[in-house]
């Protein structure tokens, strides 16, 4: 009989036999155990290629700009980090790491996972690769920085005029592609695939 | 190759551990330290993960205090600076008649990082003492910690936004307080204790766990 061993709870339960597009959950403490229909790796490789092409200026175009007594201020994301490394250094590296450095990081872990299934090959890096993905995967926050948008852009009305620039279509894009990504990426599959089985 | 587990009974139970790297499963007593398939550390239950988890909410509890106190933010305006603490901010967003995002700072500035403290150190006690509470609901209080908890990171976004927009050349211009760094500290202790917290520990610790 195929038992599965649950992370959460730590209770063993019989592996289900799943239809498509069902979802398999612990009984006891009802987290997801895996689902069956998860992106094929040619589409997990083209998702995170296309997130690795617009992170450039989705972090470096202006995501919005204010009007200001006849002056115009465009911000962008890696601005906004950096101009704060003197006074907050520590804030600085905590958005950083939570806003650029996880999300392309994790994009590169997930693109060279997909292209070693893709090309059928198992390098010696893709264990460290795999291992990497599964810390990094909890630390993507690209979805509360555009709230924090949303947020700063209110705030600011009451004091000069907001406008939405172009970095933010970029932004709004990736940020689909890296949620998608993030949802499809079955570790299990990815371990499996690297062990032969 | 393995013996059948037994379904509905712990796998400490029955001499199994899963890895929480790569998921596999693999008997305790023959591999007591590294898991035999991605080699990473591995132990039936995260090492230490009471302590560390009171380690982390300590620090959390103490810099909760000057995050709230001191200025998260000064306002440079014709040459005069006006500090702004995270309370002094939400007033100022209630007089200007901004009563959402007023709620929205409230919930990811005050009310998250209290909640996702107090929650932590109450699940963290009642594994401790064996409290015998349900621990079906003790899990979904720790599932909503885990979470809201990366939704508190909002109000730091908010102030390198706010920043940026208001550069120095400008006739305003906004600088991060002491309080910014003390409430980074908060966020990042608290979501380091949700992830040290082992929840196997509140099956564990429940005397007819089911
Ligand atoms: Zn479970
Ligand atoms: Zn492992």
């Amino acid at each position: 009989m195929d038992t599965i061993i649950c992370n959460h709870c730590d209770m063993v339960s019989t592996r289900p036999i799943l239809r498509s597009g069902q979802v398999a959950k612990c009984p006891r403490c009802h987290r997801a155990f895996f689902k069956t229909n998860t992106l094929k790796a040619n589409k997990m490789f083209a998702l995170a290629i296309t997130a690795l092409i617009l992170i450039i200026p989705a972090f470096t175009f202006p995501l919005m700009s204010i009007h200001l007594l006849g002056i115009t201020e465009g911000a962008n994301l890696l601005q906004g980090a950096l101009m704060m490394i003197e006074g907050a250094p520590v804030v600085t590296f905590v958005i950083l790491f939570c806003a650029v450095l996880v999300p392309t990081l994790l994009t590169l872990c997930i693109a060279y996972s997909s292209a070693s299934i893709m090309l059928g090959k198992r390098p010696p890096l893709l264990g460290y690769v795999l291992k990497l993905t599964s810390s990094l995967i909890h630390w993507s926050m690209l979805d509360v920085y555009l709230i924090s948008l949303l947020v700063s852009a209110v705030k600011i009305t009451s004091d000069a005029d907001v406008y939405f620039s172009s970095g933010l279509c970029f932004f709004v894009v990736l940020l689909i592609v890296n949620i998608t990504l993030i949802s499809e990426y079955s570790s299990t599959k990815y371990w499996k695939y690297l062990r032969n089985e | 190759m393995n013996e059948p587990l037994t379904p509905g009974i712990s796998a400490i139970q029955q001499d199994r551990q899963v890895c929480l790297v790569c998921n596999m499963d693999s008997s305790i007593s023959e591999n007591p330290e590294i898991c035999p398939c991605c080699h990473s550390d591995i132990a039936p239950r995260i090492k230490r993960s009471q302590q560390k988890t009171w380690a982390l909410l300590i620090t959390a509890m103490i810099f909760i205090i000057p995050a709230n106190v001191y200025p998260i933010t000064y306002l440079l305006k014709n040459s005069t600076l006006y500090p702004d603490t995270i309370y002094s901010g939400l007033i100022t967003l209630i007089r200007n008649d901004q009563e959402g995002i007023a709620l929205i700072v409230f919930i990811a500035s005050i009310l998250v990082p209290i909640f996702k403290i107090l929650a932590l150190a109450f699940i963290a006690l009642t594994v401790h003492f064996r409290w015998q509470l349900n621990p079906k609901k003790q899990f979904i209080a720790f599932s909503i910690v885990e979470w809201v908890g990366r939704w508190s990171i909002l109000d730091l976004f908010v102030i390198s936004i706010m920043v940026a927009v208001f550069d120095k050349g400008s006739l305003v211009s906004v600088y991060p307080g002491i309080a910014a760094t003390s409430f980074t500290i908060v966020v990042i202790t608290t979501l380091f204790a949700a992830e040290s917290f082992d929840t196997r520990l509140i099956w564990d610790s429940n005397n007819n766990a089911k």
